[in-house]
């Protein structure tokens, strides 16, 4: 079978897109997801004071198919939207509800795995509220069909209004070729 | 007009949620005319709202009919005829805005994170899960290749034709295990305010992503791709009886 094309390039965010700020509680279990000990052999300090929460911590791993990229402590491919544009989280909502962004507990704070640089940790605020991990801008997302660890089926996935794409420890999403 | 009520725990980590409500859940759909076979009926207005699996299986009627195009444009094409590249992206494009990027977003947002929080139906909702993922492959496929050159290749057609057949054969199954086994063991675990309060926020996404006729429009898309197939009209589905009836 051909590799399929992608059906939008770059579209940006659909107008009226819901944005629910009520739905606090549906992306928990990623939260959870990207959650590791902070104790972890090679972890390297994401230069932020420590905090009094969990600690999330962001991996490098090679994938079949798509090479080295970001995962959570578990092993869960990141990806990418392509309308968070490098600055805000706008996946919310039903979005958040297929794409669970890597949250950022109250108190949490982050930690590079080995090969991932941890200047380009950050987060962003969530318009669902709390806050989103970011890789060099880009708000990190898991994916639910991603059902094992290992796994990046929402590689180049046109969805929710945009592109998905799992990124790089570089910071560069993996776009592929036209 | 619903109330807010003591919040609902969604998600694997039983996070607390109070839903917002908007308490306006109406719906402003000019009454149609189901018996002309130039307008396509529309859903009556909800009068009051729709619990959260009712609602689901609502949408999953919309799914239902599509693979209903789905299924007649593969015979079509296998019998010789043509098949239309538009009415194919069109229905496509049904199953992608609404049932991939909305429908699927509140199974796996709000019904399956509950479900595993609870251990109920644990290895159906895995199943369940990767379906969607394949199924976004398959319409990402059919959507990359309904064009009107590609449609007109003997070979491109038998993979769109193909990739329709595993679309139903996966979709029938999949959406009658979530109406009959899925949903209500989803609802079993909701208290009468928890389904109310979710009801209303299901209405009120709705209503956010899409504006507040979107089910009436979707309904409507879908039947314009019925009647250009030819299988909007359901009296042709009755079957003639005659042979089966009791000798007099």
């Amino acid at each position: 079978m051909r590799r399929t094309r992608r059906v939008r390039a770059a579209a940006g965010p659909r107008p009226g897109r819901a944005a629910c700020g009520a739905v606090a509680g549906t992306c928990a279990a990623v939260l959870l997801a990207a959650c590791g000990s902070s104790a972890g052999a090679g972890a390297q300090s994401a230069g932020k004071p420590p905090g009094h929460g969990p600690t999330v911590k962001i991996m490098a791993r090679s994938l079949p198919a798509v090479g080295t990229v970001l995962v959570t402590s578990r092993g869960y491919a990141l990806y990418m939207f392509g309308p968070d544009n490098h600055r805000s989280v706008t996946c919310t909502g039903v979005c958040a509800g297929t794409w669970p962004p890597v949250k950022l507990p109250a108190g949490g704070s982050l930690a590079a795995g080995p090969g991932v640089s941890a200047s380009l940790l950050g987060s962003d605020p969530d318009p669902d509220g709390g806050r989103v991990v970011t890789y060099d801008g880009w708000p990190l997302y898991t994916y639910t069909g991603d059902i094992d660890p290992g796994q990046a089926t929402g590689q180049d996935i046109d969805l929710n209004g945009g592109d998905w794409y799992v990124l790089r420890p570089s910071g560069q999403p993996l776009i592929p070729s036209p | 007009m619903l109330l807010a009520g003591g919040g609902l725990a969604v998600g694997a980590a039983g996070t607390g949620a109070a839903w917002a409500l908007t308490g306006d859940s109406g719906s402003s759909a000019a009454a149609p005319d189901p018996e002309s076979p130039e307008t396509p009926e529309s859903p009556p207005a909800p009068s009051a709202v729709v619990p959260p699996d009712d609602d689901l299986m609502r949408e999953h009627g919309v799914l239902k009919r599509v693979l209903l195009c789905y299924r007649e444009m593969t015979s079509q094409a296998q019998a010789g005829g043509s098949l239309n590249a538009q009415h194919l992206h069109d229905a496509a494009l049904v199953i992608h805005d609404f049932i991939e990027g909305f429908h699927e977003g509140l199974e796996e947002g709000f019904v399956f994170p509950r479900l595993r929080q609870a251990g109920q139906v644990t290895g159906t909702v895995s199943t369940l899960l990767l379906q969607h993922a394949r199924g976004r492959v398959l319409t990402q496929f059919i959507l990359a290749h309904a064009t009107a050159p590609e449609v007109a290749s003997a070979g491109t057609r038998g993979e769109l034709t193909a990739a329709m057949q595993a679309f139903v054969r996966m979709y029938e199954p999949h959406e009658a295990r979530e109406d009959t086994v899925v949903f209500p063991a989803f609802r079993q675990l909701l208290s009468p305010q928890e389904l109310a309060d979710l009801g209303q926020h299901f209405a009120d996404l709705e209503h956010q992503q899409f504006g507040r006729d979107e089910f009436t429009a979707m309904v409507g898309r879908v039947a314009a791709i019925e009647q250009a197939l030819g299988i909007y009209d359901l009296a042709q589905f009755t079957p003639d009886v005659t042979a089966y009836e009791p000798a007099q």
